[in-house]
C-alpha cells in the first residue's frame, strides 16, 4: 500500500511569489558574487606571485635560506649548483639569474624608463615549462637579444603584433639597445610590472657589475633541480639537505616552495587577510538578505503555520521547513552568481592579466559558504515559526 | 435503512477511541487566567460541560465572554491551569506539548480565517492535513476529491486560494478540518464566509459526519440560520457557563408547560426560561417526594405519574388530595417560607420537573399574571 507522500511545502512557498523569488536569487547571488570576487583576487594575486615558480620546469629548487619572499632577492654561490650536481639522484642542475636592480627598461615607443625584472639561464638548459619559451631558446642565444614578456602592464610599450615587435628600434635596457625577438606570456605580480628573458650571456654582458668583482654569473638566484628517472623526489630532497645543512641553502619541492610563497603573502603581509575580511563582508551580507528573505516569507505565513500547529505538526516539521527552504535558497542563489562570477572572471582575467581562474575547490568552498549563510540565516528566524501561537488563531 | 456512507474512509476506528466511552469531553471545574502577577485575571470561572460523543453543541455568548477561551483550551491549544478537562478520555491537565500535539491530531478545527496556503492548490491544502498520518494514498486522494465535491468545489480542486472566492475557500478550509475523520470538530463561526444555501449544506455535511462517525462537534457561531442542528445550546456570560441545554430536552418541556394551565399565560420567552431552569426527578411508586415539615426547597410538576398527598395532624394521618400529570405542589413552603405543610408520596412510577427556589421566585417576580394564577390554583385547592 502507498502511504500518502508529503507535499513539498517549502519549495512550493518559495517559488510561489515570482518576484520575491527574482529578489532572493538577486541577493544571495550578490553575495555570491562578493565572495566569489574576494576569493579570486586574493587567489590571482597569490598564483601570479608565484607564476614563476610554476612554469619552472623543476623537482626540487634551491634558494638563499634568507630569501623570505620572491621578491626579496638573496642569491647564492655557483659552486653550490655543481655540490648539487654532484649529490646521488641528482639528474642535473641548472642555474637560474633574476636581476631587478638597474633594470630600466626603456621602450621603443619612448617615454619614461620603467623599471623591469630580467630573468636569465642558459639556453640549453630546459628551465621553463612555458612551451613559447621553449620554441625560442635558439632566439635566446643570439647577443643583445631578449623575449618580453607580453602580458607586462602597458607602460613597456608592448606592439601589438610580433611583426612590429621584432621591427622596432631604440628599446633599450640599462641605457643599452636591446632587440627584441618575440614574446611569452608569465604575467605581472606584486613586485613585478613586467619581465624580459634572455640568456645568461647576455645577463652577463648588461648586469656586469651583478656580482661585485667576479663572474657576473657566479652568482645563482634559484638552483632547478631535475631528479634521475625513477627516484623518489623526497629521497633526494633529503640528500640535498643533507648536502646543505649549515650553509646558506634551503632545499624545497617544487610544490612547497609555491605553499611558502602563498603563505607568506596570506599571513605575513595584510593582504590575505583584507580579502578574507572581505570573504567574510559577502558572507556576512549573504546572511543579511537571506534572513530577511525568510524570515518575511514566515512572517507572511504565520496564520497558516499556526494552523498546521493546531492540526498537529510538530516543532520538528518546521524547523525541517525552515532548513529546507535555506537550501534551496542557497540552490536557486548559488548557481546565478556562480555563472555571473565566472563570466566576470573571464572577462577580468582578459582586461587586466590577473590569474582569475574558476577552480573546483573555490567553487565548492563559496557553496559551502553559501549553504552555511542560508543556515545561519534560516536558523536566526526558526524562533519567529517556532513561536506561531495556534491558541491566536481562533 | 442505513444510509450508505457519504465518503471515503482512511482511517480505522482506534481502539482509545472506543475506550472513551459515550463523553467526548469533560470539562470540570475548568478556571483560567490570563495575564502574570498584577494583571493576572481570572476569564474563565469554575465552568463544568459534558459532551457527548456525537453531539452538535453551539456555543454562544457575547464577545468577551471567554466562549474562545474554552474552545483552545479543549482544542489542546493552551495549556490548562487549573481544573480538569478531558478530551476523547485524554486528561489536558499537566499534559506535555508532546500529549497536547498528539491529542490535537484528534481534531479538526475550523478557524474563521481560513489560513490557506497560498502556493498550494485546494487539493494539496486539504491533504496537508491528511499528510501526518500515514494513509494510504489512494483512499486519501478519494475522499479529498469526494470531500470537496460535497462541499461543491468539484471544479475548483486543483485552483490556488488566488482564484477561489472568499466562501470557496472557507469551504477549502471546512474540508481541510474533515478530512482526517478526526473525532472532534472545534469550528469557529465557519458559516460566517458563506451563503444560505453552502452554509446549510456544510451543516447538514456536519449532521451526516455525527451520524457516521459519531463525531463532536463544538461551534461558536452568531448565525441563527443554523441554530436548528444543534443539539446542545451552550451559553457563556463573562467566563461562566450561564446555561447549558439540551435542545431536544427543552423543546419537550415548553411544550409541556405551554398545556399546564398554570403556565398558559407566560409569554413563549418566559416559558423558555423555565424550561431551562427546570430539573427532571424520576421517582419509583411509593417513595415520598416531600416530607412534611422540612424546609421547603423546590417547585414540583408532574411530567407524567401521579401522587397522594397526606396530611399529619398530631397522630391522626388524612389522605388530602391526589395530584395527575400536569399539577403542581410544593409552592405554598416556597410562597410562605413556612415548612412542608404536607407529605407527597408517588402512587406509581412517576417523572416530576422541579424548580429550585431561586428560579422559582425569580418567575413569580418576573411575571405578576404568573402569580395570580398561582394564588388561584392555590385557592380553589382549599
Amino acid at each position: 500500500m502507498i502511504r500518502l507522500s508529503k507535499t513539498p511545502l517549502a519549495f512550493k512557498n518559495l517559488t510561489h511569489n515570482v518576484r520575491r523569488l527574482a529578489v532572493a536569487v538577486a541577493g544571495i547571488g550578490f553575495a555570491v558574487v562578493l565572495m566569489f570576487m574576494q576569493m579570486g583576487f586574493r587567489n590571482a594575486l597569490f598564483y601570479s606571485t608565484v607564476k614563476i615558480v610554476t612554469d619552472i620546469d623543476a623537482d626540487i629548487l634551491l634558494i638563499n635560506r634568507a630569501q623570505y619572499a620572491l621578491p626579496a632577492r638573496q642569491s647564492f654561490d655557483f659552486k653550490r649548483i655543481m655540490q648539487a650536481r654532484s649529490c646521488p639522484g641528482v639528474a642535473a642542475v641548472y642555474p637560474m639569474y633574476t636581476e631587478t636592480v638597474g633594470t630600466e627598461w626603456k621602450p621603443a615607443s619612448g617615454g619614461k624608463p620603467y623599471s623591469i625584472r630580467v630573468i636569465a639561464f642558459d639556453p640549453d638548459d630546459p628551465v621553463f615549462l612555458i612551451p613559447e619559451v621553449r620554441a625560442q631558446t635558439s632566439v635566446l642565444r643570439q647577443p643583445d637579444t631578449a623575449l618580453i614578456d607580453s602580458r607586462s602592464k602597458k607602460q613597456y610599450g608592448i606592439p601589438e603584433t610580433l611583426k612590429l615587435l621584432r621591427e622596432q628600434t631604440g628599446a633599450e635596457l640599462a641605457n643599452r639597445a636591446i632587440h627584441l625577438a618575440g614574446t611569452f606570456p608569465l604575467g605581472t605580480d606584486f613586485a613585478n610590472d613586467g619581465n624580459l628573458m634572455m640568456g645568461s650571456a647576455n645577463l652577463a654582458k648588461y648586469f656586469p657589475m651583478r656580482a661585485l668583482g667576479a663572474d657576473p654569473l657566479s652568482t645563482v638566484d634559484l638552483g632547478i633541480v631535475k631528479v634521475e628517472k625513477g627516484t623518489d623526489v623526497s629521497a633526494v630532497q633529503r640528500n640535498l639537505n643533507h648536502r646543505f645543512e649549515g650553509t646558506e641553502l634551503s632545499v624545497y619541492l617544487k610544490s612547497e616552495l609555491i605553499d611558502k610563497e602563498i603563505g607568506f603573502w596570506d599571513h605575513s603581509t595584510p593582504i590575505g587577510y583584507i580579502f578574507s575580511v572581505g570573504t567574510i563582508m559577502g558572507f556576512v551580507v549573504g546572511v543579511i538578505i537571506c534572513y530577511q528573505i525568510i524570515y518575511s516569507d514566515i512572517a507572511d505565513h504565520m496564520p497558516e503555520f499556526a494552523t498546521l500547529k493546531a492540526m498537529g505538526y510538530r516543532n520538528r516539521f518546521f524547523i525541517g521547513l525552515v532548513l529546507q527552504m535555506s537550501f534551496y535558497l542557497s540552490i536557486v542563489g548559488y548557481i546565478p552568481g556562480l555563472l555571473v562570477s565566472w563570466a566576470v572572471y573571464l572577462a577580468l582575467a582578459q582586461g587586466t592579466g590577473l590569474l582569475l581562474e574558476m577552480k573546483l575547490a573555490h567553487a565548492a568552498l563559496v557553496f559551502v559558504l553559501t549553504l552555511g549563510m542560508c543556515t545561519a540565516s534560516g536558523c536566526m528566524a526558526m524562533r519567529k515559526i517556532l513561536n506561531a501561537d495556534p491558541a491566536e488563531l481562533f | 435503512m442505513p444510509e450508505a456512507p457519504l465518503l471515503t474512509s482512511i482511517r480505522k476506528a482506534s481502539p482509545d477511541d472506543s475506550s472513551t466511552g459515550d463523553t467526548a469531553i469533560r470539562v470540570d471545574k475548568l478556571n483560567h487566567y490570563y495575564g502574570e502577577g498584577e494583571l493576572r485575571k481570572q476569564v474563565l470561572f469554575e465552568n463544568n460541560l459534558e459532551v457527548a460523543r456525537g453531539e452538535i453543541v453551539i456555543m454562544t455568548g457575547p464577545s468577551g465572554s471567554g466562549k474562545t477561551t474554552l474552545l483552545t483550551l479543549i482544542g489542546a491549544l493552551r495549556t490548562v491551569q487549573e481544573g480538569g478537562l478531558e478530551v476523547m478520555g485524554n486528561q489536558l491537565r499537566g499534559a506535555a506539548l508532546a500529549k497536547l500535539v498528539r491529542v490535537r491530531r484528534k481534531l479538526g478545527f475550523i478557524f474563521q480565517a481560513h489560513n490557506l496556503f497560498q502556493s498550494l492548490t485546494a487539493f494539496q491544502n486539504v491533504r496537508m492535513a491528511a499528510e501526518l498520518f500515514g494513509f494510504p494514498a489512494e483512499r486519501t486522494s478519494r475522499r479529498i476529491t469526494e470531500l470537496l465535491t460535497l462541499l461543491g468545489l468539484g471544479h475548483r480542486i486543483h485552483y490556488k486560494p488566488d482564484s477561489l472566492s472568499g466562501g470557496q475557500k472557507q469551504r477549502v478550509a471546512i474540508a481541510r478540518a474533515l478530512v482526517h475523520q478526526p473525532p472532534i470538530i472545534l469550528a469557529d463561526e465557519p458559516t460566517a464566509a458563506l451563503d444560505e444555501k453552502s452554509g446549510r449544506d456544510v451543516v447538514t455535511l456536519f449532521q451526516r459526519f455525527t451520524r457516521e462517525d459519531r463525531c463532536t462537534i463544538i461551534m461558536v457561531t452568531h448565525d441563527n440560520r443554523i441554530l436548528d442542528v444543534a443539539d446542545r445550546i451552550v451559553n457563556m456570560v463573562d467566563g461562566r457557563i450561564k446555561s447549558n441545554v439540551l435542545v431536544k430536552v427543552t423543546a419537550e418541556i415548553c411544550e409541556f408547560l405551554r398545556h399546564v394551565p398554570l403556565f398558559q399565560r407566560l409569554t413563549p420567552g418566559s416559558i423558555t426560561e423555565v424550561a431551562d431552569k427546570v430539573k427532571s426527578e424520576k421517582h419509583k411508586a411509593g417513595a415520598a417526594i416531600v416530607t412534611q415539615g422540612d424546609e421547603g426547597d423546590k417547585f414540583y410538576l408532574i411530567r407524567r405519574g401521579a401522587v397522594d398527598v397526606t396530611r399529619t395532624e398530631g397522630t391522626q394521618s388524612a389522605p388530602l388530595n391526589s395530584l395527575g400529570e400536569g399539577a403542581f405542589f410544593g409552592e405554598a413552603a416556597l410562597l410562605t417560607g413556612e415548612p412542608r405543610n404536607a407529605t407527597v408520596i408517588a402512587r406509581e412510577d412517576t417523572e416530576v420537573y422541579t424548580l429550585n427556589k431561586e428560579d422559582f421566585q425569580a418567575v413569580v417576580a418576573a411575571s405578576a399574571s404568573f402569580e395570580e394564577e398561582l394564588r388561584k390554583a392555590l385557592f380553589q385547592r382549599h
